[in-house]
């Protein structure tokens, strides 16, 4: 038997992979590398190393508070984009639904539209409705954009469920809302917070939005970045704060993965 | 009342009668905050409603027949340029990821979803950031430039001047940006591709090249498309990498869009850019929509 690959194609690709991997982290690696550097000037020779910009960032009241604030907004908005993603997936999950398909592509359609429409969209609505920018307004913007990934975490898990075991619910006397919430409920679990982290991590990052509608004196975190980034004197603390968000962010993402390899592995083995 | 026997209430017996309705708050707030004001930038893109002082509201397609060839127009221009950049950048994305999607399903193994899960954690982690990282890498004192300096293959204090700044640096962020979750839907195809084809093609005497080109590429083709799709679609209305490592020769369609609410106030035209953008969007969705497949569409039919 021929395989597809052979002996060189395997070493070409693997080396290809190798590099390109190298590549995807290398940006990450640098503003790590960066967060520790003395002068205030990213570049090499390395001036020496220091660890004070992380003081300095959090000892930053307009940073932490921009932190404070879009850790807010991405908490509501994981609860209430989870809230609604798990009503639309309900309603799909159906096996008639009146114009299912009307339904189904107006809550993909925040996947699709670029966010600079909605963000401008949202400033002239605003101004319709003789409102000012606020962070409220943010987070109504962050629920929709964040909607459609609720859904499509939720609505898979919604569909395996076994019916046998609410029909027994039924059976056994709880009326259909009992039933959801002590049967469905439960076992969508894992899924529920699935959709809440991933819907907070696209808000807490969210930069398109926020910008034009998040009020001048109170910036999201991310808007706070870039403005970092436009003033030198702020530049460190930007990469030692980002340097942060970096590493946790991975942890979490390896941290997941790992975790559902043992629970799979462990329901395979039970 | 437990209905046994039909199908239909089987499996929906976990959903309360009457559950369609639920569907309404989460589509309300969908038309409320994304359709709704898609229409009021129509009104404003042919004059029924205006930002500027002292111009009355009268419906105009001047601003349209402005934006639109024939006739020159720096925007429309820009919405070429933008195009360029956003066309070359999916096809080199694409070209690239192939590879790491045939070595993740062909070579990778019993490691491949680990592997598959190593390519992914860095497109996990914050946009902005990543942009911001590259930012530092490219500028002109920055990573890059200063190890050449120190290296002395370049005069101390001069960069080089398109690595910042240029539809090279925005080429390279998109390219970087995409090219991880470009190559998931190339991957899924591959791996789930029936790999008794490609023995058969070996029996009946195929070379290892002729097997990949008459066999194991064509099967893979609607996963190649949906990649180019992935990356094409964000990229067309694409704003902050260009805001972050572009200049005036590389921002893209999104940046005018931008310009018309931030520096110089002019909503009526700008939402004539906005709405141009959304129509492009919707004509690539009708071209390729139907290689996006999703759980949610399979219900659908």
């Amino acid at each position: 038997m021929t395989s597809a690959v052979g002996r060189l194609g395997r070493v070409g690709l693997s080396s290809y992979f190798t590099l390109l991997v190298l590549f995807l982290y290398a940006p990450l690696v640098v503003l790590v590398v960066f967060s520790f550097e003395d002068s205030y000037i990213q570049a090499l020779p390395w001036a020496g190393f220091t660890t004070k910009w992380f003081h300095t960032a959090f000892a930053n009241t307009d940073l932490t508070s921009a932190l404070r604030r879009s850790a807010m907004i991405g908490l509501l908005d994981g609860l209430a984009a989870t809230a609604l993603g798990t009503m639309a997936a309900v309603a799909l999950a159906r096996r008639r639904l009146f114009l299912r398909p009307l339904w189904t592509t107006l809550l993909l359609l925040p996947l699709v539209v670029p966010y600079i429409v909605l963000a401008i969209g949202m400033v002239i609505v605003l101004h319709e409705l003789g409102y000012q920018a606020s962070l409220s307004a943010v987070l109504v913007g962050h629920i929709a954009i964040s909607l459609p990934y609720s859904l499509l975490v939720v609505l898979p898990r919604l569909r395996t469920l076994d019916p046998s075991i609410v029909e027994a619910a039924r059976d056994l006397g709880a009326n259909p809302s009992r039933a959801f919430m002590l049967v469905t409920l439960p076992l969508l679990a894992p899924a529920l917070v699935a959709s809440v982290i991933i819907t907070f991590t696209i808000s807490f990052d969210e930069f398109a939005i926020a910008s034009f509608i998040a009020p001048p004196g109170s910036p999201t975190y991310p808007v706070f970045l870039y403005s970092g980034t436009r003033t030198p004197s702020l530049e460190p603390q930007v990469i030692a704060i980002g340097a942060i968000v970096v590493a946790l962010s991975m942890v979490l993402v390896l941290s997941a993965e790992i975790g559902r390899r043992w629970a799979d592995r462990r329901l395979a083995s039970a | 009342m437990s209905a046994v026997g039909s199908r239909a209430r089987r499996s929906a017996s976990f959903l309360r009668p009457g559950s369609g309705l639920l569907i309404l708050p989460p589509a309300v707030w969908v038309l409320a905050v994304l359709v709704a004001p898609i229409v009021l930038i129509g009104l404003y893109s042919v004059n029924l409603k205006t930002n500027l002082l002292g111009v009355p509201t009268a419906f105009s397609t001047a601003n349209w027949k402005d934006f639109l060839p024939p006739g020159s127009n720096p925007f429309w221009d820009r919405f070429k340029i933008s195009m360029t950049i956003t066309i070359v950048v999916s096809v080199v994305t694409v070209v690239a990821a192939y590879p790491l999607a045939y070595f993740l399903a062909f070579v990778a193994g019993k490691r491949r979803y680990a592997l598959l899960m190593v390519l992914l954690a860095p497109f996990f982690t914050s946009y902005l950031l990543r942009v911001i990282a590259w930012e530092v890498i490219l500028n002109n004192h920055g990573v890059i430039n200063s190890l050449l300096w120190d290296l002395g293959l370049r005069t101390r204090g001069d960069g080089i001047p398109w690595l910042i700044y240029s539809k090279f640096s925005v080429g390279l962020v998109l390219f970087y940006s995409w090219v991880p979750f470009v190559a998931v839907p190339m991957f899924v195809v591959l791996d789930t591709m029936d790999r008794s084809l490609i023995e058969a093609a070996h029996d009946l005497g195929a070379s290892r090249l002729t097997a990949f080109l008459r066999v194991t590429f064509p099967l893979s083709i609607p996963g190649v498309i949906a990649g180019f799709v992935f990356v094409l679609i964000p990229t067309t209305g694409e704003f902050i990498t260009p805001l972050l490592v572009g200049g005036p020769s590389s921002f893209m369609f999104g940046n005018s869009i931008q310009s018309f609410f931030t520096d110089t106030p002019n909503w009526n035209y700008g939402a004539v850019l906005a709405l141009w953008l959304v129509a492009i969007v919707l004509v690539m969705l009708v071209l390729f929509g139907r290689y996006l497949s999703t759980d949610l569409e399979d219900a659908a039919t």
